[in-house]
């Protein structure tokens, strides 16, 4: 690694007045440092080089700024530098103006960033308050779902950002404002095949939204109408009878014989998981039984070759046919579960997630 | 001084003027008859306004009318007024004549762009009354053009957009709305009804596909199995029925299989009866037949091709013979079936104990107009006789014989 005065000497090349060669070489050679991690760790210690590389960002020389996105896509990878560079060096207010700018350049990188340091709690809360000072949730969204916003970015990485957002409750009641359309304008993304980011994004923000039970009945009802947009992705081509048709939600009826589903194990596991957090509370339970989500669940373990999605399945099945809970204990986010039980029931989990580890290792090895 | 002279000159006629009635009666007063009219054309007393302002007829009102549309004032003073007396239309739901109103206030072109677009809006919103809903649809686009925010004109597009079935257009009004108008509820509302609207729609495309496709295969079923049996159909275009030709036209089956279309499967009486496939795979024909000697016919919507002629004969004719029969002789033992090769101009006889199936599958019979039909005689009667002579008649052993062959 580089001495302290090896380091001082690389920051003198890191101003604007520097020879554009000389600096790019500097930029170039920090941007190979920061690939590792023991690089990163060393560039934590120097915030004054940070600074000068953040200066950087808004240098004339397109490759330069180029050099300095992706070091800072780097650097934001790594935990141990969120705060580092969230605090001191204080990349957000500049990144999110940026952001906004429809002609920018860089907005996919700064994308990726805003992902990155939204990552944890602790500095999700700073991203989520500059971001309430810059721009606001609602004008994010805004930009997220409007695809020509700007022509040189896709913005793919700013589903992930909302998902790691909504962790946060202030962020979750923002973009579920009833007076607004916001989280309505996220939905159709659940289906945008051009990438798995924005898809993973999106059914990740809407998983915690419906962490919520008191949105539930409003997230079911005509308002947003979230079921069908959590089903479609989970619905395959197979044939129903005309009577499981017609009981569907009308996006869902007639599919075509060419439909396909998630092809992320992961998002289809989400996807379930989102729509067990629905059946929490009575109401919910009872729209889904009427909405007739049991068909395409049953159609979709069917053809599940996954054991984790397949366990999943059949979670929500136990749920959608099994007998109501006894009176008091409807909401199943409010029941008081005494210790022992908790305890026992992690156990299972537990038991549960090893079985299916083995299960999956089993399969892998009758397909080899 | 001159003025004031003029002034005394009237008021000198006037007294002149009135002086003359205490000799003479007032000529032009208003009569019983015609009170009602003249009093019409008094623009204080109008009950209504005329459809056109002749100015020879009603002076008075021409008058009112070029101090509203003085041509001296401005373009902008102009369209205003025209603005209110399009809109005093409006509220009294007179929408053709704000339609007229808007479009001349329009036509000044003054520069007032935030009048524009109220006037284009306005005339968008008659428009929308009148059910002209492209015209609506264009003003609004227009007063959108000329100002982005103008919530009428957005709220218009979207509901015109809606009227017609353009659901994905009425969202995107919605949204461009809703960026300058986050809350605004009847946008909030539109943008709901449109989406859903617009999936119903989806919906109901991909039902219908899904039931043609079905409908498709159950034809290709049944024009497979035609085909496997080895029965043929005698194309008849000319003798199909008038005005179901539209649906059919673009379903011709392909190359292959292009004798069996459907067409020819389609009876001529309109029966409503049609060949069809049961789930156990046998086909269920309507069969006629016929009686020459009494110019009679029956007619089985569905004859199962794995029974034979007797089967169906025994309970026609068993137990009660006829009406028309007065001779008392369809017996059904003494009954005979041909059917008649039209190309060749042949009769053949068939054996009654044959399935359907086995008959179809002749290789003379030709299924004409989707049904088949059949010749019932009564054995050796002079009907019989007389029907057969001079005809070339395939007797039941010539048939056995060709078998043989």
């Amino acid at each position: 690694m580089l001495s302290d005065a090896e380091a001082a000497e690389l920051l003198a090349f890191l101003t604007p007045s520097t020879r554009p060669d000389v600096k790019g070489k500097a930029t170039k050679y920090i941007l190979g440092l920061s690939g590792s991690r023991d690089g990163c760790r060393f560039l934590r210690s120097k915030p004054d080089l940070l600074a000068a590389l953040f200066a950087l960002t808004s240098d004339p020389s397109v490759a330069i700024v180029k050099d300095c996105y992706h070091i800072l896509i780097n650097l934001s990878a790594d935990e141990t530098l969120h705060q580092v560079l969230v605090c001191e060096v204080q990349v957000l207010p500049v990144l999110l103006k940026n952001l906004q700018d429809p002609e920018f350049l860089f907005s996919d990188q700064i994308s990726t960033v805003l992902s990155n340091l939204s990552r944890h709690d602790k500095t999700c809360r700073t991203v989520f308050q500059v971001l309430q000072e810059e721009l606001g949730l609602a004008q994010l969204v805004e930009i997220f779902c409007n695809e020509s916003f700007n022509r040189k970015a896709r913005l793919h990485y700013l589903g992930p950002l909302l998902s790691n957002l909504t962790q946060l409750p202030e962020a979750r009641s923002l973009l579920m404002d009833r007076d607004r359309c916001v989280i309505q304008r996220l939905l159709p993304f659940t289906q945008y095949e051009a990438s798995v980011v924005r898809r993973g994004g999106v059914i990740g923000t809407l998983r915690n939204c419906c962490f919520d039970h008191a949105h539930h009945a409003w997230l079911l009802s005509d308002a947003v109408d979230v079921l069908p947009f959590l089903l479609l992705p989970l619905a395959g081509p197979e044939e129903l009878t005309e009577e499981e048709n017609e009981g569907l939600p009308v996006d869902l009826q007639y599919l075509p014989e060419d439909k396909q589903r998630e092809a992320d194990p992961d998002i289809r596991k989400m996807l379930l998981e989102t729509l067990l957090l629905l059946t929490a509370t009575k109401a919910g339970r009872l729209t889904l039984r009427q909405k007739n989500v049991y068909p395409i669940v049953r159609e979709l373990h069917r053809w599940e070759k996954d054991v984790h999605v397949g366990a999943a399945c059949e979670k929500l099945v136990q749920v959608l046919i099994g007998d109501e809970p006894q009176h008091g204990m409807e909401n199943l986010m409010e029941v008081d579960i005494p210790q022992d039980v908790e305890d026992k029931l992690r156990e299972e989990d537990a038991k549960e997630q090893q079985e299916l580890q083995e299960e999956e290792r089993r399969r892998r090895e009758e397909e080899k | 001084m001159a003025s004031t002279d003029v002034q005394d000159d009237s008021d000198d006629g006037m007294d002149a003027f009135m002086d003359k009635f205490k000799s003479q009666r007032y000529k032009n007063a208003f009569t019983d008859d015609n009170w009602e009219e003249e009093f019409n054309k008094i623009p204080m007393f109008m009950k209504t306004s005329p459809e056109e302002i002749d100015p020879k007829k009603y002076p008075e009102l021409a008058c009112l009318q070029s101090i509203i549309h003085d041509e001296d004032r401005s373009p902008e003073e102009q369209a205003k007024s025209l603005k209110d007396e399009g809109n005093a239309f409006f509220k009294e739901k007179n929408y053709k004549y704000a339609v007229v109103a808007y479009t001349a206030a329009l036509n000044k072109k003054c520069g007032d762009q935030e009048l524009n677009a109220v006037l284009l809006t306005n005339r968008a919103a008659s428009h929308f009354h009148l059910g002209n809903m492209r015209s609506a649809l264009n003003d609004a686009a227009a007063a959108k053009k000329i100002k982005p925010d103008h919530l009428k004109a957005l709220v218009r597009g979207a509901q015109c957009c809606v009227e017609l079935r353009n659901f994905s257009g009425a969202i995107q009004w919605c949204d461009e709305g809703l960026k300058s108008y986050p809350t605004d509820n009847k946008l909030i509302e539109l943008r709901a009804s449109a989406d859903k609207h617009k999936r119903a729609a989806e919906r109901d495309a991909r039902k219908a596909k899904a039931k043609e496709k079905k409908l498709h295969g159950e034809k290709e079923a049944l024009l497979g199995a035609i085909k496997e049996r080895g029965i043929k159909l005698l194309q008849s275009i000319r003798s199909r029925p008038e005005g179901s030709d539209s649906e059919d036209e673009d379903e011709r089956p392909s190359a292959g299989i292009a004798q069996l279309s459907l067409d020819s499967l389609t009876p001529v009486e309109v029966t409503g009866a049609q060949v069809f496939l049961d789930e156990q795979g046998s086909l269920h024909w309507p069969v006629l037949f016929l009686y020459p000697e009494h110019q009679q016919s029956d007619f089985i919507s569905a004859f199962c091709e794995n029974n034979s002629f007797t089967d169906h004969l025994s309970v026609m004719f068993g137990e009660e013979l006829p009406p028309w029969d007065t001779d008392r002789k369809y017996h059904p033992q003494n009954l005979q079936l041909y059917f008649e090769d039209e190309e060749k101009e042949t009769l053949y006889q068939i054996d009654p104990e044959m399935s359907l199936f086995k008959t179809l599958q002749h290789k003379r019979f030709f299924v004409k107009a989707g049904t088949p039909s059949f010749m019932v005689l009564v054995k050796d009667s002079q009907f019989c006789k007389q029907f057969l002579s001079g005809k070339k008649i395939h007797g039941l052993s010539t048939r056995i014989h060709d078998m043989k062959k």
